[in-house]
């Protein structure tokens, strides 16, 4: 089935209306939620469509040898709107300031990156693909004694932007995203133990019912294991850490400190400095198929592409938007992202672009699969999640609560933990250890786990902080 | 004149075709705007709060909830979704009532700030901010600063069925400082925040010696030791405490998790959780604090709700489902993060209420351990009773008293342990709300505010 066409053409006809001079951007979308929230294995609200139409124009003006950059988001589609918004985007360029003489817009009609991100099913009928995806999760808690999800939503965000520039750009593409967050719950039995819980978060560009299905005895089983854990031990231990944890320690931190913005201003790592041992490559890949950070353009119209960061430990690159790479002299990695808090890819045209990663993409090594990594860690921890793993994205700190995660003894999984913290520093200076430059081993077979691709690593060693000192 | 007046007659008409095939309707419509001035050593940035308008619609079926929202106000949006909404009511869904008392608050509420940023304008936010910006890099080994100044102002209208015509506007300020020092390509920061509905008075303090110090406390975080690991007597200092208050406790008292059956406070309401000279409060009424609303989603105006009060835990938060399953009233606690966000039972500005100890004497009660200091954040476990709080840095306690600076912690443990091994809680006479965001789950975001003062007690800290 071929992916939908983009019907929005909101920023071109906000182009025709524009009157202002060169260079400037227009980003026009629209967006549309479907949200079912459940209750139990009851649907409590629907929600839908949840529809909003906006543009955001960008003016960029050359003034003392600097730009002044420009923006205003708006809802009001009409001429006046248009003209209102443009003015007060000039007013604003009057006053910012950037470190950079020019700056290069991609031009024309460039051929986007051949990516799959949108899902079919899901456009043709929103709600009806919703129902039918809840009615199969809820459906596999069926006949479950003691499990049930009590609490949870699905969400699908249907979005067509388009993108317009003073340089002759006029692209658009369309999106598809989920966003599934599920409490999964373990009660009753007759040893009195409290209720267990385990807090299912992801998020995809399509609906997978066969896939989520798959998880469900695992979810299930977390959920169990909670109510029976016991702390973890205190001491600095090996800790192998798959890539649904990985997910949020490496994308903030390596995320932000490989970025334009963070070299603009000096706190990038050197270009060939040693941030990781030799087993450490990660590239930055804007089209990696069906992640929620892939699309054909960034959302300044640059094709996707990918980018060399870190080569067998060494800092190979960086990643830039159009504005920080001028600064730079140099061009647009295809990283220019609008960004909000919220699910990513909701009302970025609300949003001037700023240089993000988009999907990491770690190697995988020789360390086999997770239960080999298992069994070279001997006596330490497996995380299998963290309530949130707080990184720091300048210091590149990061540790959190275990939500559920299993003791390693004599190389074997042994009985389950929560509680306590995990941490360490994901990202540190040339010469300082960092859980980059101790990982140990990293596993052969990578998943895509939200804005990552990696492999499980066993790191030697983390900090662990359990019942007593 | 708002910027929603002009669509008034439309917005009420759609809200009346919905009354008239619904036992139940209302909406909310909301327009918002502002600026945020972000200045560093390299860059000066000016971004205007987009210019959205919208209105979502929500009706009682027979059975359930259902709801649409639009951003386009004129005849023909806010048509299609009405008729999405007729759609849903024409399938005929049941007979229950509309559950909980529908409000009929009818007013009119406005923020006016004494010394505002809108006011201020662009060119003087910025030379203000060049000020602040000059203040942090005047300290020797400062190779980066931030300031970032905020200010928004949200309007909404509510409207029911039941007669309820609630219009307010809120503008709250926000301001942020960084310093950044850097050693051996490893950058570290401290870190200055206030904020609050109003101006600039509602940021008190930010000036030079307030930006000295948290230069000065980013250099320090440079040779700052490891955070201690284990099991210890722990002191949060008031922006930590503001953070157990709301994450560890707060959210397990939000009622909607009761009626899920997925809070483990639920058992114990009405019994003693910690010692009487505990009390932990939850305030939508609170002025200037940052998470403040004159009336809630549904109408309800906001209140102060005493969570634990002299150690007992006396309430929970409910918006009108939860207040008719567990025959209670509505606290002024349901809110939507924008008109396109659903609305939950949320807190607004929790803080553990000032006690009875002196905080040299807080200190004289620890042979060992860390006083948390600069919470950063925190996520809640209302299923399990877990907590996880997260700072920026902390102080050595031997023998009652502070020693060496160590990093950003992480602190964990179970709250009801926590709060019943409470030993102390400080005396203030302020009480100061740091401004955050809390999502519910890990959507819709909104403003809260967390507060309180110095609370001894003992938890597992480690690295962070």
């Amino acid at each position: 089935m071929s992916a939908p066409r983009n019907t929005s053409d909101l920023a071109f006809r906000a182009a025709e209306l524009l009157r202002a001079e060169p260079p400037w951007d227009l980003v026009g979308e629209r967006a549309r939620r479907f949200e079912l929230h459940f209750q139990g294995r009851e649907i409590e609200l629907e929600r839908g469509p949840i529809t909003i139409e906006g543009y955001g124009v960008r003016l960029i003006r050359p003034r003392d040898g600097r730009l002044g950059v420009g923006f205003q988001a708006s809802t009001d589609l009409s001429r006046e709107g248009v003209a209102a918004a443009a003015e007060l985007a000039a007013t604003v360029s009057r006053h910012a300031e950037f470190p950079a003489k020019t700056v290069e817009l991609p031009d024309g009609r460039p051929a986007g990156a051949a990516v799959d991100v949108v899902d079919p099913a899901l456009w043709a009928d929103p709600l009806g693909a919703l129902r039918g995806y809840a009615s199969d999760l809820l459906g596999a808690f069926e006949g479950r004694r003691g499990v049930v999800p009590s609490f949870g939503s699905v969400k699908a965000i249907l979005s067509e932007v388009s993108l317009a520039n003073s340089a002759g750009l006029r692209v658009a593409f369309a999106t598809t995203r989920v966003d599934l967050e599920l409490a999964v719950k373990a009660f009753g039995g007759a040893e009195g133990a409290p209720p267990g819980e385990f807090w299912v978060n992801e998020s995809q560009r399509r609906l997978e019912s066969a896939r989520t299905r798959g998880k469900v005895d695992d979810w299930c089983r977390y959920a169990e294991d909670a109510r029976r854990a016991s702390a973890p031990p205190t001491g600095e231990v090996p800790v192998v850490l798959p890539p649904e944890v990985l997910s949020g320690i490496l994308p903030p931190v390596i995320g932000s400190r490989f970025s334009g913005a963070f070299r603009l201003r000096k706190l990038a790592p050197e270009l060939g400095s040693r941030v990781g041992n030799e087993r450490v490559t990660i590239r930055d890949q804007g089209d990696f198929p069906w992640s929620p950070a892939s699309a054909p353009y960034d959302d300044e119209g640059t094709p996707r592409g990918r980018q060399p960061l870190i080569d067998r430990g060494a800092v190979t690159g960086y990643f830039y938007d159009a504005l920080y790479a001028s600064a730079f002299a140099t061009r647009s990695t295809g990283n220019g992202r609008r960004s909000s808090v919220g699910p990513t890819g909701w009302m970025r045209f609300a949003h001037t672009p700023g240089p993000d990663a988009s999907t990491l993409v770690m190697d995988p090594g020789d360390g086999g699969t997770t239960q080999e990594l298992v069994e070279a860690a001997g006596d330490g921890i497996l995380v299998t999640q963290l309530g949130w793993a707080f990184p720091d994205m300048m210091s590149g700190a990061f540790g959190g609560e275990i939500r559920i995660g299993y003791r390693i003894r004599g190389g074997k999984l042994a009985e389950p933990i929560r509680g306590g913290t995990v941490g360490g520093v994901a990202l540190s200076g040339p010469e300082a250890p960092s859980m980059l430059t101790n990982l140990v081993a990293v596993g052969r077979e990578a998943a895509l786990s939200d804005n990552l691709v990696a492999p499980p690593v066993l790191v030697r060693p983390l900090t662990v902080a359990g019942a007593s000192a | 004149m708002t910027q929603l007046d002009g669509h008034d007659a439309e917005l009420t008409r759609g809200l009346e075709r919905l009354a008239s095939r619904a036992p139940f309707a209302e909406m909310m419509a909301e327009s918002g705007g502002g600026t945020s001035i972000r200045l560093d050593t390299k860059t000066t940035s000016v971004l205007p709060e987009p210019q959205l308008r919208g209105v979502v619609y929500r009706v009682w079926t027979g059975q359930r909830w259902a709801e649409a929202a639009t951003s386009d106000l004129s005849a023909g949006g806010i048509g299609d979704v009405v008729e999405r909404l007729s759609g849903e009511l024409q399938r005929g869904h049941g007979t229950a009532p509309v559950p909980g008392p529908s409000a009929t608050t009818r007013g009119h509420w406005a923020t006016r700030p004494k010394r505002s940023l809108h006011d201020l304008g662009i060119e003087g936010t910025i030379a203000f901010a060049k000020d602040v910006l000059g203040w942090m890099r005047a300290v020797d080994g400062i190779v980066e600063a931030q300031i970032r100044l905020a200010w928004e102002e949200d309007e909404r209208r509510y409207v029911n069925s039941a007669g309820a015509d609630c219009r307010q506007t809120m503008v709250r300020t926000h301001a942020v400082a960084v310093p950044i020092a850097m050693e051996n390509g490893r950058p570290e920061f401290d870190f200055w925040s206030r904020g609050g509905v109003g101006g600039l008075e509602a940021v008190p303090g930010l000036n030079e010696a307030a930006m000295r110090e948290a230069a000065e406390g980013s250099k320090a975080l440079l040779k700052a030791k490891a955070a201690p690991t284990g099991a210890m007597d722990v002191v949060l200092d008031p922006t930590v405490a503001g953070l157990l208050a709301h994450e560890s406790f707060g959210h397990g008292t939000e009622a909607d998790q009761f009626v899920r059956d997925r809070s483990y406070l639920k058992p114990i309401l009405g019994q003693e959780v910690a010692p009487s000279f505990v009390s932990i409060v939850d305030d939508g009424a609170l002025p200037t604090g940052w998470g403040s609303v004159y009336v809630d989603d549904e109408g309800h105006p906001g209140q102060k709700t005493f969570l634990v009060r002299d150690g007992r835990f006396v309430g929970a938060l409910h918006d009108r489902v939860t207040a008719a399953e567990l025959g209670a009233k509505p606290t002024g606690s349901t809110r939507r993060s924008d008109f396109l966000s659903r609305a939950f039972v949320r807190m607004t500005n929790t803080y553990v209420v000032p006690g009875p100890h002196k905080f040299e004497e807080i200190l004289a009660e620890v042979k060992h351990g860390v006083l948390l200091e600069h919470g950063t954040s925190g996520i809640e476990d209302p299923a399990g009773g877990q907590m996880q709080l997260k700072v920026k840095r902390g102080r050595l306690i031997e023998n009652g008293r502070l020693t060496e600076l160590v990093g950003s912690m992480a602190l964990s443990g179970k709250v009801l342990e926590f709060l019943r091994s409470i030993r102390a809680v400080g005396r203030s006479p302020e009480l100061e709300i740091e401004p955050g965001f809390c999502g519910k789950g890990h959507t819709d975001y909104l403003p809260v505010g967390t507060g309180g003062v110095p609370v001894l007690s003992r938890a597992i800290v480690g690295p962070a």
